[in-house]
């Protein structure tokens, strides 16, 4: 890498500012282009692509986990005889194993620090105990049943604010003996004077809401394989965060060097943060290890279905909100608490975007966590979704009480950090954004597709035809992509094609980041994006951004346009120098005299600016690999006959390889970045007031992505993302018997995600202000629709039959109950 | 039940069968399902388990000519069966691949094929579905990326070019 690139790529790690060298227009072929065929396409849709489920390995074993029937017990003893004795396993890995240490690193959002097969469950469904590897998953699954266990059965508790109360069993008295509420975990939110807001206020409502349990349920069930080729690791992963597995690993047994861990990464059955955040999700690799060195066979382990179902979303909880406003719309002040359950990071806020995205000068949240027995809570897709959610309720809250168009509470309060628009446009022109009103251009675009201004009415005012209560709800925030992290990627020049691979470890998850940043790496070399390839699947280093920690665009973006740049000049510096001398001659450049400023690439050809015609592919550049023939030079280099006479002809080029990587330091920090890009959703409902149905018949989506590079991929997370919320806002819930602490729904009949007959219309609309932190201001999208959309639905009903909902997901039987039927 | 080798017992049975044109001899335990066989026995890895229960479609294959649930089907009562698979379906270059990939309809791509197992079956007995009848056919197909608008689209497109139209 030159100096001026490196120079201007270190100069980009101030993430509070425009993109000061973005591509040129006339460069760019393939960013925003419409219809690029996605890389994984033919894979996944002619069932070829693997998933690591689907691999097999030569003396591959089988391994599942005992898990505990209560919500709360200790293994007091177990025998595992006729479990060992089943015909086909193997090995019973138990809790007294002394191999077992305490703790181990596995896995989680941060290093960990976990017993890897615990005695004691906090859950029901946790697995405990015991680790049955076999010939077959069936064979282990049986051999389960026949594992006999003492259980000491102690008290639980599922219910938040029941957690909360005094003399309540306590969910987790090992890691919290002195009550269930995690003093240490209570997130204060303050900006302002919370008093001054509400003494300045006409008016102050509160309202409450729950919110249940919710979870991801990735097709793909959690699963590894672990394989010890003589002192070296080597493991699949169905994991988001391939790096942050190599690195739990690393730890393990006294210590193993990074250098001898192989990791592969397929392409993995959904994520959504969810199971590859979770504490311990290394534990079934750590149990594979040491049975696979026993037996010295790969081990893949499996969780079944309904394992997948413990574990969920941030958001379980009870929320209280007070707010304050003046009889013309503008609000002065949001106070708020909440419990919410089993944070195993640290919670986000709940209130935040009301500083993020408002003029609300005063805002104040308690936020305190409570343990319960259920399984760990963690962001899924993300954690914003309570503070979409708390946005979403306290503006419509508002607008119904002031009889005012929520469009309208929007704009009247969009600014950022208690300061209004004028301020954020100051702040934007100094940042060297263009002064663009994301939020009118998303309303505008959505209040005309959906039809609002003909269709919007009082609230329960509009019974239709059919009998049923027509409503509209509207929401809005910022769009994200962008909390901490890095990105490596590598780029290097076949020999023989001269196509680029670009090598940058990170799961595929689906939302066809691999496609666009071979679309960016294309404009950059100005190669067809046929010749430019991501291969993410493998362990060659460089480890960027997965769908992590909420960044990938921002930062993938940024890498991958400055590893290109660098190797576009490494390219025209090989195609301008000499090339090396050998006994038998020497190999002149392939453009003698010129200089690197004198050519450019289009198309994978190199030309000469100012004589076109003086051109070379990157094939005949580069030349072949190994044995360097039989091919005919068109270089004008010197051709040597070989020994039968072929023309052999030598090109003597280096390796063509460049890296880059990118930082994005502490931006979800509150107050270190300034959000510019807005999101606007308006969804449309009919209310079946006999059963309780709530049908959506329309959807609009309106994302400000500041440039689309990947059409097929931003809409994807739209409508994907309206689909997951719509089922989050309306019918999934993970449901447990209060009497045994059993869950009861852990199925995908009785957890009732979205079938395409289950919504109707979701129309997208993207708009491109250009104002994203990312190169040529573009910012990513895949979280934000289905976290801001869960809460959607109350607003709509609101409107329907002019009652709010308080429990979420709004079922058939809570509507039935805010009818009094 | 005594164990022999290859996790078979001696109450094991033999079955023949087509799949993807290619017939198949196999030694299956009486609980092996359809799934688990074209998986483990004969490396079909396209035929996904998702819900393991009937419930999400994604393990559909065509047997005889209908869209089955290969999850819920007992390998034994596929002997002398003709099956089909995403494999095969991808294997004869069928419409409904090239409409998949153009019209994005797959995101982690773990469902996609059961989607395209579905939507060939409709399509072999309702060359010209109307929409409405492709989202009935795709009812019991689950994606949790949620990807269904496309799938109207690509399903749409296939049957135009089946009928003699080209890609649009």
């Amino acid at each position: 890498m030159d100096n001026l690139e490196k120079a201007r790529m270190q100069e980009q790690f101030d993430n509070s500012r425009a993109d000061k060298y973005p591509l040129t227009e006339d460069k760019i072929n393939y960013i925003g282009k419409r219809e690029v065929r996605r890389i994984d396409g033919y894979d996944k849709a002619s069932g070829a692509a693997k998933y690591t489920l689907d691999i097999s390995l030569p003396g591959m074993l089988y391994g599942r986990f005992l898990t505990s029937p209560y919500p709360h017990a200790k293994i007091l003893s177990m025998d595992t005889s006729q479990a060992e004795s089943y015909p086909g396993v193997r090995a019973v890995l138990r809790y007294d194993d002394p191999e077992l240490p305490a703790e181990a690193d596995l896995g989680g959002h941060e290093p960990s620090s976990v017993p890897p097969l615990p005695p004691i469950a906090y859950f029901q469904g946790q697995e405990t105990g015991a680790f049955v590897v076999a010939d077959t998953e069936e064979i282990a699954e049986n051999a389960l049943k026949l594992i006999q266990v003492q259980w000491e059965v102690r008290p639980f508790v599922l219910d938040p604010e029941e957690a909360a109360q005094p003399g309540a069993p306590l969910a987790n008295p090992e890691a919290s003996p002195d009550g269930n509420i995690e003093q240490q975990s209570t997130y204060y939110e303050k900006f302002g004077d919370i008093e001054k807001g509400l003494a300045e206020a006409d008016r102050i409502i509160d309202f409450r809401f729950s919110q249940g349990l919710n979870t991801w349920i990735g097709p793909e069930r959690p699963c590894g394989i672990f394989r010890w080729n003589g002192e070296s690791p080597e493991l699949w992963v169905k994991q988001q965060r391939p790096h942050i597995c190599k690195r739990s690993v690393s730890t393990w047994f006294g210590g193993i060097p990074m250098n001898k861990i192989e990791i592969h990464c397929p392409y993995q059955g959904a994520s959504f943060g969810g199971w590859s955040q979770m504490p311990w999700n290394m534990g079934g690799h750590f149990c594979s290890a040491i049975v696979s060195r026993r037996l010295g066979r790969p081990i893949k382990w499996i969780f079944s279905r309904r394992e997948d179902f413990y574990g969920g979303q941030m958001d379980e909880g009870v929320y209280y909100f007070k707010v304050g406003f003046k009889n013309n719309g503008l609000i002065t002040a949001i106070q708020a608490r909440a419990i919410v359950t089993n944070q195993n990071l640290p919670v986000f806020g709940i209130v935040t975007h009301f500083f993020e995205n408002t003029r609300i000068p005063h805002i104040y949240a308690k936020t305190e966590t409570a343990k319960v027995n259920k399984g760990p809570n963690v962001p899924v897709r993300c954690e914003q979704v309570p503070n979409a959610t708390c946005f979403t309720l306290a503006f419509n809250h508002v607008a119904e009480a002031l009889g005012m168009d929520p469009v309208r509470i929007a704009l009247l309060n969009d600014g950022a950090e208690g300061y209004d628009m004028q301020w954020l446009n100051e702040h934007k022109q100094k940042m060297g954004f263009p002064l663009r009103d994301s939020l009118q251009e998303c309303i505008t675009r959505g209040k005309q597709a959906i039809g609002w201004d003909a269709k919007w009415h009082a609230p329960g005012t509009r019974r239709l035809p059919n009998g049923k209560m027509h409503g509209l709800g509207f929401t809005w925030t910022h769009e994200w992509d962008d909390s901490g992290g890095t990105g490596e990627i590598a780029m290097y020049v076949e020999r023989n094609d001269g196509t680029v691979t670009i090598l940058g470890c990170r799961a595929d998850c689906g939302q066809n980041g691999e496609t666009a940043y071979c679309q960016i790496a294309a404009d950059e070399l100005g190669f067809r994006l046929e010749d430019v390839h991501f291969r993410n699947q493998i362990d060659a280093g460089f480890f960027t951004m997965t769908p992590d920690t909420s960044t990938n665009l921002v930062i993938n973006g940024f890498t991958t346009r400055n590893a290109a740049r660098a190797l576009k000049h490494r390219i025209l510096e090989v195609a301008t120098g000499p090339r090396g001398k050998t006994q038998l001659t020497e190999f002149p450049p392939a453009f003698p005299g010129k200089t690197p400023e004198e050519l450019d690439i289009k198309d994978s050809v190199i030309f000469e600016k100012a004589n076109p015609a003086n051109r070379l592919t990157m094939a005949d550049l580069v030349g072949p690999s190994g044995a360097q023939g039989p091919l005919n030079s068109v270089a004008g280099e010197p051709v040597l006959s070989g020994k039968w006479g072929i023309n052999y002809p030598l090109r003597h080029t280096p390796p063509i390889f460049e890296y880059a990587w990118q930082v994005q330091r502490g931006t979800f920090v509150v107050g270190t970045r300034l959000r510019l890009c807005r999101q606007a959703h308006f969804m449309e409902v009919e209310v079946d007031t006999e059963t309780g149905e709530v049908d959506i018949i329309h959807m609009i989506t309106v994302n400000d992505v500041g440039k689309v590079v990947n059409w097929d991929g931003a809409e994807g997370q739209q409508y994907g993302g309206a689909y997951m919320g719509i089922g989050r806002g309306r019918t999934e819930e993970v449901i447990y018997d209060k009497k045994s602490g059993v869950m009861l729904n852990g199925n995908l009949l009785n957890y009732k995600i979205p079938t395409v007959l289950d919504v109707g219309p979701i129309d997208t609309i993207l708009v491109e202000t250009g104002m994203g932190y990312g190169p040529n201001g573009m910012i990513g999208i895949g979280e934000d629709v289905a976290t801001v959309v869960p809460a959607l639905i109350a607003p709509a009903v609101f409107n329907a039959i002019g009652q709010w909902a308080d429990e979420f997901p709004l079922t058939p039987a809570r509507v039935l109950k805010l009818l009094e039927k | 039940m005594l164990k022999l080798d290859n996790n078979l017992t001696t109450d094991s049975e033999i079955i023949s069968f087509i799949v993807n044109g290619e017939p198949q001899k196999l030694r299956v335990e009486p609980q092996w399902t359809l799934q688990y066989v074209l998986q483990e026995l004969l490396g079909l890895t396209g035929t996904k388990a998702f819900c393991t229960e009937g419930a999400c479609g994604g393990c559909a294959v065509i047997l005889d000519g209908r869209a089955i649930l290969s999850c819920l089907t007992l390998a034994i009562e596929c002997d002398r069966a003709n099956i089909e698979t995403i494999e095969g379906i991808a294997k004869a270059k069928h419409p409904l691949i090239e409409a998949y990939i153009k019209h994005s309809c797959m995101q982690c791509g773990y469902c996609t094929p059961g989607f395209i197992v579905t939507a060939k079956a409709l399509l072999d007995k309702n060359p010209h579905p109307a929409e409405n009848e492709i989202k009935e056919a795709l009812a019991g197909n689950l994606c949790r990326c949620g990807t269904y608008p496309q799938h109207i689209k690509a399903i749409q497109e296939a049957a135009c070019f089946l009928s003699g139209g080209a890609h649009g």
